[in-house]
């Protein structure tokens, strides 16, 4: 177990689908040199197959004595789909536009499908998955040649290049399948939290990008750190099938509001809820539950007194408040490594438990402004 | 009742086996004058050295996690046969051409995520003064150092080559570059492509397993692929002497291992033969060596049976027996196929002599095959030093029946 721990709250109540934080994330990372197919973030429906194709169904993760499950290392044509590109290039003489490969899955194949009848009880919601640099990963567990590690100052797991012979038992080891091959190169490669971002201020590219503001960055152990008081204090966020025993550090707040059905008449069905609440004990298990219930009587409360901490945090009123990632920390640690400081490339979010002394005013005096 | 029979039937089948001499023949590297460096494997150098069959087993000690590999490589109960030549001079140079048989040449290529090549590789101890104490078969062990070389089917993989190369590194169509300017910048990624997976690693026990990348060893190795026969030929030449691995002597060990990529094989999932002799033709004094390799225990097996059941089955999985925990201890099915003697009596009577390290230390953690005290392994098996002599020489003998019996077909 690594010292501290990095983690990411995302507020699926918020979340819209717009995938600007899988397109951040791409080209920032994967579009190039083998990666094209992999989607280290990625937006799913829910309910849908997600990406790869039924990730849920292909194996990895831990027994419930603690033994490493057999997995599937997942197919490019058949679970994944070839990246397919059109012949832009010659529509000008009058060709028809046409795909490169024939399309047979991708990273948003069934988006906004859904479930359920229209108008009555259909419904979906959206998952934005990254890696969630377990506290007990899968990859890290299956690899036989110690190759991945977690690092320990945030908990970052990474895949050490130089060691990894492209095994590929990592793929099958994870139950998220959110480490992938890379054919080019022949090695495994994965989401690495933007670590040179966030040691230099800057939060992971999917979660600075997010124009829904659902993606919360902190240390878990920084008791004034957002994701502290959403999953610790609060504990109205939820990791993702904690039932695979991997101990994920990205959780999430379950999509607590969705519209009322109606029934064969067309009318509202006071008090119902299109989400079923066993889809949501399947992906959160059974203390999702407790967590409408927080959230609905916070709704509630705001609705009576105008107060309610979980609300003010949610809504995020100032990007810079979604983010505490901790200059000073790993300032400190690169000194005590005798390494030159890492001087952060933008002081808005730079604060946190060893970091106090940034004020919002003096931050917004240094970088000439920032948006909100 | 029916067990009882089993076990007779069993027991007689392995009295013909042993009876009828079936061990590993030493391999003699043939003395020619010529120079082998990059030898190839239509040369005619090699038409007067005896070729050696020698057996190779499905490694069992683990059980890797993927699934489909799993389903493709149940079948451990056949052997696969490999067949080798060696040929030497007195430049110091030593050359191996390998034989064997695999219907589907299968290279890992393309766009894929689940394809995988078939690949061979050969592995020498660093150290084999003393033939009774060499390094553990599956990738050496601690203090018991292994150089391994070894050659992977593949086509043109572009691997960042730490050359700062990085305008290279990306895609075409994120480039700046059109037409011709285009065709120059994909002929330069080309140049760049490595045409041969051929690695050299230092080992001293699974996960230890590191590339040797200061070019301080080097082999050269081909693969070639017989379409008409299904059959790869391995060829690997090098210098008998260098920093690692001292070749240039009377006799010395080596082992083979192969890959067969339609089998989604790589890593542990491989055919492995036990540690080999290889004599020089013309040289005196390597018997000692070869003996000690080869040698083998008569004890009674239908107590070495018994006693293995009592003293051993109860942590190790053979094909018979089953009882033990899956993770709790390394896998017996094929030991006796890739083990000497040796390594199978001090196994028994000092487990911390050779700790095999197995699983990822995060995988199976309820069952720790060795904990670390003051930075030292202590194996989690207890010494037998303890049985009489004659017991643990009818489980030593009992152990090595434990392999394949039949050829793959």
């Amino acid at each position: 177990m690594s010292k501290r721990q990095l983690a990411m709250v995302m507020d699926l109540n918020k979340c819209i689908g717009c995938q600007t934080c899988t397109v951040a994330c791409k080209t920032q990372w994967t579009n190039r040199n083998g990666r094209e197919y992999m989607y280290w973030n990625n937006v799913e429906t829910y309910p849908g197959k997600g990406y790869p194709k039924n990730w849920m169904e292909l194996g990895g993760g831990f027994d419930a004595s603690g033994d490493l499950l057999e997995g599937v290392v997942p197919n490019l044509e058949a679970d994944y789909g070839v990246p397919w590109d059109y012949n832009y290039e010659s529509l000008a003489l009058g060709e028809t536009m046409t795909p490169n490969v024939e399309p047979t899955w991708g990273p948003n194949w069934d988006e906004d499908v859904g479930a359920g009848a229209f108008p009555n009880d259909n419904y979906f919601f959206y998952i934005p998955r990254i890696c969630n640099h377990c506290t007990n990963p899968g990859c890290l567990s299956a690899c036989p040649r110690d190759a991945i590690f977690k690092r320990d100052q945030d908990g970052v797991v990474l895949v050490d290049l130089d060691r990894c012979q492209g095994y590929r038992f990592c793929i099958a080891g994870c139950p998220y399948k959110k480490i992938y091959f890379n054919p080019k190169i022949s090695k495994s490669e994965k989401c690495i939290l933007c670590f040179p971002r966030i040691e230099k201020g800057l939060p992971p590219a999917c979660a600075q990008q997010c124009v829904g503001r659902i993606r919360f960055v902190g240390f878990l152990d920084d008791e004034d750190s957002q994701v502290h008081k959403l999953v610790n204090k609060y504990k109205v966020a939820l990791p993702l099938r904690s039932d695979y025993g991997t101990q994920p550090n990205v959780y999430y707040i379950p999509p607590t509001e969705a519209p009322a059905k109606f029934d064969a008449e067309g009318r509202i069905i006071e008090g119902s809820n299109r989400i079923p609440a066993e889809e949501l004990e399947k992906l959160f298990g059974k203390e999702v539950h407790g967590v409408v219930k927080t959230i609905k009587s916070e709704i509630e409360k705001r609705k009576a007194t105008g107060k309610s901490e979980i609300l003010d945090l949610l809504i995020a009123y100032q990007h810079s408040e979604m983010f505490r990632l901790d200059n000073n920390y790993y300032n400190g640690i690169a000194k005590s490594k005798g390494l030159s400081a890492v001087a952060p490339v933008d002081t808005r979010y730079v604060k946190g438990l060893n970091t106090k002394t940034v004020s919002h005013f003096s931050t917004h005096a240094n970088t000439g402004g920032g948006h909100h | 009742m029916k067990k009882n029979k089993l076990s007779k039937v069993f027991g007689l089948s392995l009295l013909a086996l042993t009876s009828s001499g079936l061990f590993a023949e030493n391999i003699v590297a043939m003395k020619i004058n010529d120079s082998i460096a990059g030898i190839k494997d239509d040369s005619e150098l090699w038409a007067n050295a005896k070729e050696v069959q020698i057996k190779l087993y499905s490694q069992t000690t683990v059980t890797m996690n993927d699934k489909i590999t799993n389903d493709k490589n149940s079948d451990v109960n056949s052997y696969k046969v490999a067949k080798i030549k060696a040929l030497y001079n007195d430049n110091n140079e030593v050359a191996f051409l390998i034989r064997w048989k695999d219907g589907t040449k299968s290279v890992q290529e393309g766009y894929k995520t689940d394809s995988y090549g078939d690949g061979f590789a050969v592995q020498f101890p660093t150290n084999f003064s003393d033939a009774s104490k060499l390094p553990y078969i599956g990738m050496g062990s601690e203090g018991r150092e292994v150089l391994v070389h070894l050659q992977k089917a593949v086509p043109n993989v572009y691997e960042p080559n730490g050359n700062g190369n990085v305008e290279l590194q990306i895609g075409r169509k994120n480039t700046n570059y059109f037409n011709e300017e285009l065709k120059q910048f994909d002929d330069e990624v080309k140049k760049l492509a490595k045409v041969d997976y051929q690695k050299s690693f230092v080992s001293a026990g699974f996960r230890s397993m590191t590339e040797i990348k200061d070019g301080s060893t080097k082999a050269d190795m081909t693969m070639i692929y017989n379409m008409n026969h299904g059959c790869w030929k391995g060829i690997v030449s090098r210098n008998m002497k260098d920093e690692y691995i001292d070749l240039n002597k009377s006799s010395f060990p080596i082992a083979i291992a192969v890959w067969d990529g339609d089998k989604n094989n790589r890593d542990g999932t491989k055919l492995l033969s036990s540690w080999q002799t290889v004599s020089l033709s013309g040289r005196e004094g390597g018997e000692a060596l070869v003996s000690e390799v080869s040698k083998t225990v008569e004890g009674n097996l239908t107590n070495g049976k018994a006693q293995f059941e009592a003293n051993c089955a109860s942590c190790h999985i053979t094909s018979e027996m089953k009882s033990a925990p899956q993770y709790m201890a390394p896998e017996l099915t094929n030991i006796g196929g890739y083990s000497t003697l040796a390594y199978i009596r001090e196994s028994i009577i000092d487990p911390n002599a050779v700790i095999v390290p197995g699983y990822n230390r995060n995988a199976h953690k309820n069952f720790e095959w060795y904990q670390v005290v003051d930075g030292k392994r202590n194996s989690a098996m207890p010494s037998f030093n303890w049985l009489e002599e004659s017991v643990i020489n009818d489980i030593v003998s009992y152990v090595q029946t434990l392999k394949a019996q039949e050829e793959k077909k």
